[in-house]
């Protein structure tokens, strides 16, 4: 089993579209793992059907009950994360669910156990199937929730389950470069870093690709969007040098690319200018994976 | 938290990369015509908003955002395990009488603390980003950052936050991060109005009714800016119609646009979209749930 995660830092520089493009694209068997549980897109991208849904549940969270709560504001010095506050009305306390980080250190101070838990449905894990049969795992969390790291968890740990010995696994990393997208990079054989020839876009894969570093993870680049400002193009390919991350190729910025997802088909599988650029970089990154993956792994060169 | 005066105006967007920081940068330019203006980037773990202004200046040295997080005295620990049974994150194990924090992991609640029997635990600070402010054209820019590797972004909106709100601006911009989880929460809790940048893209149209869902569960007024109209196919008009959420403006896909916008070039000149950017920006005050400015 071969894992290689798709990240950016930036959001919209082509995660999604490169991970769908890179999986359609292996011989081996090959699962998607969408880790981006806030905004999930790889099953629009795969065009996955679903067929298997579970549940998923974050951990109990707080609720003060009213008919218990004798306005104290014990709770209200306790918490300090601002999440508690009082109606100027009655007196009583109240949790702000999206301040609550559920720590419960309200719940040991009240002397009147008005704090109760309750358990919430925080989002639901997919298992799908994409164009050619290719098993997705992808998750969709409530707007609101908390706990996108335990989620990602959660995705890869189903994605492995699936896997047999020689699958490769392509997973598609939430934006940042915070708890999911940790979660999304930890113990991946190879991590495909997607920069976006954008000034923002070169400022976030540059924090991403620090944090890659500190994880001692295994990298390479490609370059999105190229042609756009040739300052820029030329920043990108300076910073990964720096960094020592290996550029597999770059992708000029084409409005035909948008028609993939709008067709039905990814990256790999649609006519433009871009095309010729797209199968040099899969071809040189599925080395890469092959490569990161040692013996176990036994990807082909991109068919179809 | 919020004072009196500070009309806060969310931009958010669910996908990333739809043009939330593009939208916030000409929003904050505009407003500044009519008020003082302080634009506040919460997407601390990407901060891009001051990339629109080379020529900001920083105002003093960045602050450091810290937590406090429990540090253990052993002379003292009995190794009863409470505070591993209370930490809701897991960031304290105690196994066989051996107790092991992570601080990485630590939110800082201080429960491990108040349930320690022996006072075996004090608290230390732990540093896990910086708020800085700069100023530029009339306009205040307040950027929060998470320290890389750190994992507490919620920290760091909620420190900005505050800091913000001590600026006593009329009218804040906030640029939150993408996504509908903890931090995009955080950053769109106490707006009173909240702009969602969609673009006319299938991925975009999926993750903006997961965002429109947020705002209608906080009970906050929103309305949507479709950017590069006209770049894909998706209707966005039939789906906002459908979801309840009103379009309250639009920037039309063009190359030129595309070029400088990669290298963050405010569209200054581009009267179109300037005065689109006030008609956006009346709509959101006139909507706003505190009433606007008064």
């Amino acid at each position: 089993m071969t894992s290689i995660c798709v990240a950016s830092g930036k959001g919209g520089a082509g995660k999604t579209s490169m991970a769908a493009a890179l999986a359609s694209s292996l011989g081996a068997p090959v699962i998607f793992a969408d880790c981006d549980v806030d905004a999930a897109n790889g099953a629009i991208a795969l065009g996955a059907i679903e067929k298997e849904r579970t549940p998923y549940f974050a951990g109990p969270g707080f609720s003060i009950e009213a008919s218990a709560c004798t306005g104290c504001g014990r709770c209200f010095t306790a918490c300090r994360f601002g999440a508690i506050e009082a109606d100027n009305n009655t007196g009583l306390f109240s949790i702000v669910p999206e301040l609550c980080e559920r720590c419960g250190a309200c719940v040991d101070v009240c002397p009147t156990k008005a704090i109760v838990t309750f358990e919430k449905q925080a989002g639901v894990l997919f298992v799908s199937e994409g164009r050619g049969s290719m098993p997705l795992v992808h998750a969709e969390l409530e707007p609101g929730e908390d706990t996108s790291g335990k989620l990602v968890a959660v995705v890869r740990k189903r994605a492995e389950a699936i896997a047999s010995n020689d699958s490769i696994i392509v997973i598609d990393a939430p934006p940042g470069i915070g708890c999911p997208v940790i979660a999304s990079l930890t113990g991946t054989d190879l991590v495909l870093v997607v920069v976006e020839a954008s000034s923002s876009g070169i400022r976030d894969a540059a924090r991403l690709v620090e944090l890659i570093v500190s994880m001692k993870r295994k990298a390479l680049a490609v370059i999105n969007k190229t042609g756009l400002d040739d300052a820029m193009d030329e920043k990108a390919r300076s910073m990964l040098s720096d960094a020592g991350i290996p550029l597999v190729g770059e992708i000029p910025f084409d409005p035909a690319l948008r028609s993939a997802e709008e067709s039905g088909r990814t990256w790999a599988e649609i006519r433009c200018e871009a095309t010729d650029s797209i199968r040099a970089l899969l071809d040189a990154t599925i080395e890469a994976i092959g490569e990161a993956g040692g013996k176990s792994a036994r990807p082909m060169s991109a068919t179809s | 938290m919020k004072s009196a005066r500070d009309t806060i105006v969310a931009i958010a967007s669910g996908k990333g990369g739809t043009g939330k920081t593009t939208v916030a940068a000409h929003l904050a330019l505009a407003a500044t015509k009519r008020s003082s203006v302080l634009l506040v980037d919460l997407d601390v773990e990407a901060p891009d908003s001051t990339g629109y202004f080379p020529s900001a200046a920083p105002m003093g040295a960045s602050v450091e955002v810290k937590i406090s997080v429990p540090r253990l005295n052993e002379s003292r620990c009995t190794g009863c395990g409470l505070c591993a049974a209370a930490c809701r994150f897991g960031a304290i194990i105690a196994i066989g009488g051996v107790v092991t924090i992570d601080d990485k992991v630590c939110k800082g609640c201080g429960r491990c603390v108040t349930v320690c029997p022996t006072n075996a635990l004090e608290e230390v600070d732990a540093r896990v980003g910086t708020t800085a402010m700069f100023r530029v054209d009339g306009l205040g820019i307040l950027e929060g950052r998470m320290d890389i590797g750190d994992i507490r972004s919620t920290s760091v909106i909620e420190a900005a936050k505050l800091r913000a709100a001590s600026q006593a601006a009329g009218i804040q911009v906030r640029d939150c991060p993408p996504g509908v989880s903890c931090p995009a929460t955080h950053a769109v809790a106490g707006a009173d109005y909240i702009i969602l940048v969609a673009e006319p893209t299938q991925f975009s149209l999926h993750d903006l009714g997961a965002a429109i869902e947020l705002a209608k569960s906080r009970h906050i007024p929103m309305g949507v800016v479709v950017n590069k109209d006209g770049f894909g196919d998706a209707d966005v008009d039939a789906f906002c119609a459908s979801h309840g959420a009103p379009i309250i403006g639009r920037i039309a896909f063009l190359r030129s646009r595309a070029e400088s916008g990669a290298g963050a070039k405010l569209w200054r000149e581009d009267t179109e979209i300037m005065a689109e950017m006030d008609h956006i920006l009346d709509t959101a005050l006139a909507g706003a749930r505190s009433g606007g400015q008064s």
